[in-house]
């Protein structure tokens, strides 16, 4: 039952990426809000060690650029 | 007449713009090529403090007060305009209260140990737009040895709305077995030292609007081999109250794990003052923990180049079905943990960020490599960070709370 959920939501999530390419056409020159570092699609350099712990105190980890391996994080 | 000097006219102006927006262009140009032989070097430095009252290697119950002191540098190297190398290096020096009971069960918090570590990432872009990277790291501590090694591709397409990022990256681990001083008996009490992990993700970004984008995670992440800890101990349902005298062994889970999580970011460029990052993850894996992560950030521009975002974090899970407290598990289990990070439990980090980015830097001064390179170097960025950390366990037999601080700098220097 697990194993049909995950692989429904990771069908869902295909179709809305596919869908998501739909969208309109953005010019190079329109990129003025988009090109904010602000605006950038992932996590800030200094939130790297956040993400970590987040890691090491949490059961789950991933999908955030973050760590997924390498060294225990046991204490 | 008078319409030949207004064509005229409107000739020249129309010739002077031109020439101005080839000039402004070439301009652009320029700086993207002087931005892509920069060489930028972010300094990074951070300190964590936490506490509990369920440490792992006392079987659930014990303090977890741990400090933790993390320097660290990333260097960003073009090597000319298709090729970069990135490193990434840096320790985490930890002072732990619980690691001193592995040897004995009085608590201090005065054992501590050093991870050392070190990626490298070499990228090449052809004239397709598709990127190419291969990705290698090492780390060291006391016990733990970690080396690590990956392959990337990235390719933008649909006029560079539309990006599409495949990763591959597999770790080989191998532990030095520290076993609780009272279960050494010489015995081999879990069946084998390393551990592997690989992880596949694939990415999808993409622009929707001339103020919003997104993008979407999938990743695949399976661990085989040693995933409990040899020092973490766990304490069964015997009867007797005594902790000296009550039945325990080493922490035991299965030798192999399949997580599944899903991220979906979110950035909406609301006004020129204020912009929403928005960040929901979905995971479940087969240990039984399913999971839900949100996260705002919302970065205002409160100066023409100093931003503060606050932020705030939400997250939740369901236990594994191998974890239970102190006390609790049948020695007939097959698996068993009292390691809280795997029980019930809800969190919420709440924090601050600076950040202080002026045009021409804070400061501009003559580096190390001036004299043969000719370059100035430029102090570009300082970036500050607050987080308070609440972690509330949701387990029937209570436990799990921990409270945590961290604070982080970046300064940001370009050559």
């Amino acid at each position: 039952m697990k194993q049909i959920k995950i692989i429904f939501w990771y069908a869902l999530l295909l179709v809305a990426g596919g869908l998501l390419q739909s969208c309109v056409s953005v010019a190079a020159y329109q990129k003025v809000y988009l090109n904010d570092e602000n605006m950038e699609l992932n996590s800030r350099k200094v939130e790297v060690f956040e993400t970590n712990f987040e890691a090491y105190r949490e059961g789950a980890s991933g999908a955030n650029g973050g760590k997924t391996g390498g060294g225990c994080g046991c204490n | 007449m008078r319409m030949q000097l207004t064509y005229k006219l409107l000739a020249i102006a129309l010739l002077l713009s031109t020439g101005l927006y080839a000039q402004e262009s070439s301009d652009i140009g320029n700086n993207e090529a002087k931005a892509l032989n920069e060489t930028e070097i972010n300094f990074l430095f951070n300190y964590y403090e936490q506490d509990g009252d369920n440490a792992a290697v006392t079987g659930g119950r014990g303090t977890e007060e741990l400090t933790n002191v993390a320097p660290a540098v990333i260097i960003n190297i073009p090597i000319d305009t298709s090729r970069t190398l990135s490193t990434y290096f840096g320790f985490d020096n930890y002072s732990s209260a619980s690691t001193d009971n592995i040897d004995n069960n009085v608590s201090s918090a005065s054992s501590s140990d050093t991870r050392y570590y070190v990626n490298a990432t070499y990228s090449k872009t052809n004239a397709k737009q598709s990127t190419y990277s291969v990705k290698a790291g090492f780390s060291q501590e006391y016990d733990y040895t970690s080396i690590s090694a990956g392959l990337g591709w990235a390719k933008e397409f649909n006029n560079q709305n539309t990006e599409i990022n495949l990763s591959g990256l597999a770790y080989f681990d191998t532990w030095k077995l520290l076993y609780p001083i009272e279960l050494r008996t010489g015995e081999k009490l879990v069946d084998t030292d390393q551990r592997k992990s690989f992880n596949f993700s694939a990415t999808l970004a993409q622009v929707i609007s001339k103020r919003l984008q997104a993008s979407l995670s999938l990743e695949y992440v399976y661990q085989s081999g040693l995933l409990s800890t040899p020092f973490h101990r766990v304490y069964f349902n015997d009867g007797i109250n005594n902790p000296q005298l009550k039945d325990r062994a080493v922490e035991t889970l299965p030798d192999s794990r399949s997580k599944f999580p899903v991220g979906l970011r979110v950035n909406y460029y609301l006004s020129d003052l204020i912009i929403l990052r928005g960040y929901y993850r979905y995971y479940h894996d087969d240990f039984d923990i399913d999971a839900h992560t949100m996260n705002l950030e919302v970065p205002v521009k409160v100066a023409q180049f100093f931003t503060v975002y606050p932020f705030f974090r939400y997250h939740t899970q369901t236990a594994s079905k191998y974890f239970a407290p102190y006390g609790v598990h049948e020695r007939s289990e097959e698996f068993y943990s009292s390691d809280y990070d795997l029980s019930a439990l809800s969190s919420t980090s709440l924090g601050l960020g600076l950040k202080y980015s002026p045009l021409y830097g804070l400061a501009r001064f003559k580096g190390p490599f001036s004299k043969k390179t000719g370059r100035i170097t430029s102090f570009k960025s300082v970036d500050v960070r607050f987080a308070d950390y609440t972690r509330t366990g949701d387990n029937p037999d209570g436990g799990g709370d921990l409270d945590a601080y961290s604070i982080s700098f970046e300064f940001t220097f370009v050559f």
